[in-house]
């Protein structure tokens, strides 16, 4: 029996979205995978300090539920990478270990993960894995630089500014005045490269504002104040593909009092209000009841952006509609949507199973792409030294 | 060879105990399979051995002998070192046959004589009984056609019907056992799986109306032959006149030995006089109408499947024969529900899922697939490890099975196993041009269904691979 192909699912990070992504890598990812049974799955895990870690029992979400987690990884060995020509993770103890790697699955959310960091070192060891490049995932976990790109795309967006840390600490009043000349209330307040909608507020006033800025700044350096979507409509399209795209439903998810489709709603209170469905994501309608022309147009937009972005493997697109005016803005694109979306897709027609699988296909042809490409050049540059 | 050593695993006696316990006791059964298997390690697979107070007390025997055992290999040792060795290489082989002879022992001095005392008294209950009894045989279909009679009866009768799986001499007489005495209607169901046993259940019974729901190759290894098969289930016109045996004739086999226009054969075209006409089967039930002369009744059932029908208009039939009302008749049909793990149909996220795990039978499976053909889906998804006791007819039944789901399954998923080459064969041959699955892990497979679904998919899930059959 031929050995199967090792997959390495990586998981967790320095990211306040450390926990989603265990969900996501163990009920999403892992699990369909080893139904799948075509693959080894190699779980690694990035702790909150940043250290790697493999061993069988992460498959297993008990092992980060039960609270044990901490004294576990206190017992474990960090793993070792070797970049030998493609990646080999050694697992160190008495039965040591070296496995190499076809494929990576990065399930990661947030900071060091899912903004390219990881990306660009898969890339580096010249393996194929799953979901947007570096480059998209720059400009996806960036707000502001996915917002320019929609914007130099002819997409719809609506009107902001920028602040930083630096310049906001020096002179804060000034830059609220220039914010209030600007823009009008109310407002949303946005760290540019958190996801999850971690650190976001409403604001309606100055004092609001001023407030929202510094808990926007605890998480980033650079904020994101926009003025709010009146009759606001919030839908989402998750997308897979790379050249050819395929979007799932548009899917409305669940706006909390403030009018903000955060945190605590999006994975917290699943199934707290009535109605719905209540998918990975808590409670949503879907596929969105949206007047024919704004579904259809919502899915272009979702995928115009995806295109702009250069966004592969998978992405989810966040619009904002006015219901009032019928625009539809470009809000915001999650490269790695939680738990893949996978209540989508399975409304959808693509079971889990399948999902993961597909994009296994796509990695595998993006890699196949990439290898075709001429990347060295052979000059005489060295000779005159 | 190669997996010998699997015998010296501490886990090795409780293997033991969970083949006994998988295997009924039997012990033929027991040393088939235990000969068949190889590696101890990957036998407890599908269930957990439930620690009866029969296992416990076999469990302290297999600790006895392995003492035993050890106690002769040591005495050995100032006699030979090899004949020690030999005594330790044996161990395994010697537990196994050591422990049967109790079993052995237990049944033939103290079990069946208790059980002949049983038979005798169930049969003297039941020669005194009132009610009507009707005795249900066939190789297959017989919990539902029992099933479907008890629900429609019970709308004017005092019904009951032998429970479960009791369909030996001994269950039957432990369910006499229970009656009251006043019943009007008992419903027996006649296992068989050699020459004689409908005959012996039939004396214990002495039924006043016949039911023959099907024939087929199930259990052809302990029949030796479907003429055996035949002639078994045909021992009830001994006991019967055959005016009052009702036949399947949607069964071939069953037909093929009825003469022709028999009245008392049904089928989903009708029985005794009755029509069937419009006929509508969906996920949510079974609609039709059933006419005879002037009176007509409307069947609906929450059972689904055409291949239902039959079944469903022999109850209206005996329900009208013993004065039911058209209208009891209509509330009782209306009663019937999907059976558990017999064709019950539920949703998971989206889609349906076609519960068929205790279906392990041909015509269950050609039933199964000509349902999956018959509705709309997104995705026809058909899920089977194959089937068991199929004899030398094996390969040909399996190469069947894949030729008719190659034309209407889009996604067929096999539980790996020694039929799985033949289905595969069989969706190759007919052109198959839909996506293979092939699970090393049912058990997984079944747990988490969940990840294998999406909207719109009819998963049909037929399933009845006891592990002791591999």
């Amino acid at each position: 029996m031929s050995k199967k192909e090792t997959i390495a699912v990586f998981f967790g990070g320095v990211s306040p979205e450390h926990d989603i992504s265990i969900v996501t890598a163990i009920s999403s990812v892992i699990r369909p995978l080893e139904l799948d049974g075509r693959y080894q799955v190699l779980p690694i895990y990035i702790s909150k300090k940043g250290i790697w870690y493999s061993d069988s029992s992460f498959k297993k979400i008990e092992t980060f539920s039960g609270g044990g987690i901490s004294e576990l990884l206190d017992k474990l060995k960090p793993v070792s990478v070797t970049f030998d020509g493609g990646l080999t993770i050694e697992k160190p103890g008495l039965k040591r270990s070296k496995i190499k790697v076809g494929i990576a699955f990065p399930a990661m959310h947030g900071g060091n993960g899912e903004d390219g960091s990881l990306m660009g070192l898969l890339r580096m060891a010249n393996i194929p894995f799953v979901g947007c490049d570096m480059p998209a995932s720059v400009i996806a976990m960036d707000k502001l630089l996915a917002k320019q790109v929609a914007e130099a795309n002819g997409t719809p967006v609506v009107k902001y500014e920028y602040l930083y840390a630096d310049a906001f600490a020096e002179k804060p009043d000034k830059i609220i005045g220039e914010l209030e000349k600007s823009l009008e209330y109310p407002l949303f307040v946005k760290p540019t490269h958190l996801g999850s909608s971690i650190g976001i507020s409403r604001v309606s006033n100055r004092k609001e504002l001023q407030n929202g800025i510094e808990v926007a700044l605890y998480y980033d350096n650079k904020v994101l104040v926009e003025e709010a979507v009146p009759n606001l409509v919030e839908v989402t399209v998750p997308i897979i593909g790379n050249e050819v795209m395929m979007p799932a439903l548009v899917e409305r998810p669940l706006i909390n009092d403030n009018n903000v489709f955060d945190f605590d709603t999006k994975y917290m209170n699943s199934g707290k209000k009535s109605g719905g469905k209540h998918g990975s994501q808590g409670y949503s309608e879907l596929p969105a009841k949206l007047p024919g022309k704004l579904y259809e147009a919502s899915i272009d937009i979702a995928r115009s952006v995806y295109k702009a972005a250069e966004c592969e493997g998978i992405a989810r697109v966040d619009l904002l509609i006015d219901s009032k005016s019928n625009t539809i803005y470009f809000n915001e694109i999650n490269p790695m949507p939680g738990s893949l979306y996978s209540h989508n897709w399975r409304k959808s027609g693509i079971s889990n199973v399948e999902l993961v699988a597909k994009l296994i296909e796509l990695a595998r042809q993006r890699y196949e792409k990439h290898k075709k490409l001429e990347k060295t050049f052979s000059t005489n540059f060295l000779k005159q030294f | 060879m190669k997996y010998y050593w699997t015998c010296y695993l501490p886990s090795y006696p409780k293997v033991i105990l969970y083949m006994l316990q998988n295997s009924e006791y039997r012990v033929g059964d027991f040393l088939h399979w235990y000969y068949r298997t190889r590696d101890f390690r990957k036998v407890m697979k599908r269930r957990q051995l439930i620690w009866t107070a029969k296992v416990k007390l076999l469990g302290l025997v297999e600790l006895l002998i392995i003492l035993a055992v050890l106690t002769v290999a040591w005495l050995s040792v100032s006699l030979s070192i090899w004949l020690s060795i030999l005594i330790l290489l044996l161990m395994p082989i010697i537990l196994v046959y050591a422990i049967v002879i109790p079993l052995w022992a237990g049944r033939a001095l103290i079990q069946r004589p208790k059980e002949k005392r049983m038979i005798a008294k169930a049969t003297a209950k039941l020669d005194k009984h009132p009610a009507k009894k009707i005795a249900i045989v066939g190789s297959y279909g017989k919990t539902t056609t029992r099933e479907i009679l008890k629900t429609v009866l019970v709308e004017e009768f005092k019904v009951a019907a032998t429970p479960g799986n009791m369909n030996t001499p001994i269950g039957t007489s432990r369910f006499v056992d229970t009656l009251d005495g006043d019943e009007d209607v008992l419903l027996f169901e006649l296992g068989e799986s050699t020459i004689g046993d409908v005959r012996e259940l039939c004396e214990i019974i002495q039924p006043d109306l016949g039911i023959i729901t099907g024939i087929n190759e199930a259990h052809l290894e302990s029949f030796g032959s479907v003429e055996n098969t035949i002639s078994t289930i045909f021992e009830l016109k001994d006991f019967i006149d055959d005016s009052h045996i009702y036949k399947n004739s949607d069964s071939r086999l069953v037909r093929d030995n009825t003469i022709k226009d028999d009245p008392k054969s049904y089928s989903k075209k009708g029985v005794a006089g009755w029509c069937v006409d419009r006929v509508d089967v969906s996920l949510e039930g079974t609609k039709f109408t059933l006419s005879k002369g002037k009176k007509s009744i409307i069947a609906t059932s929450k059972l689904v499947g055409e291949h239902l029908v039959g079944v469903l208009s022999l109850a209206a039939a005996v329900a009208d024969d013993f004065g039911l009302t058209t209208k009891e008749i209509e509330s009782g049909l209306k009663n019937t529900q999907p059976f558990e793990h017999r064709m019950q149909p539920y949703k998971l996220h989206g889609a349906w899922i076609i519960d068929d795990t205790y279906n392990g039978n041909r015509e269950g499976v050609e039933a199964a697939i000509r349902l999956l053909d018959q509705l709309d889906a997104k995705r026809k998804v058909y899920v089977t490890p194959g089937l068991v006791e199929q004899g030398n007819r094996k390969q040909e039944v399996h190469e069947n099975i894949g030729k008719l789901l190659a034309g209407v399954a889009d996604v067929v998923v096999l539980m790996q196993n020694s039929t799985t080459q033949f289905i595969q064969r069989g969706l190759e041959s007919a052109g198959f041009k839909g996506e293979l699955q092939i699970i090393d892990n049912p058990v997984k497979f079944y747990t988490h269904l969940e990840h294998f679904v999406a909207e719109g998919d009819i998963i049909m899930l037929q399933n009845d691979w006891p592990d002791f059959y591999e």
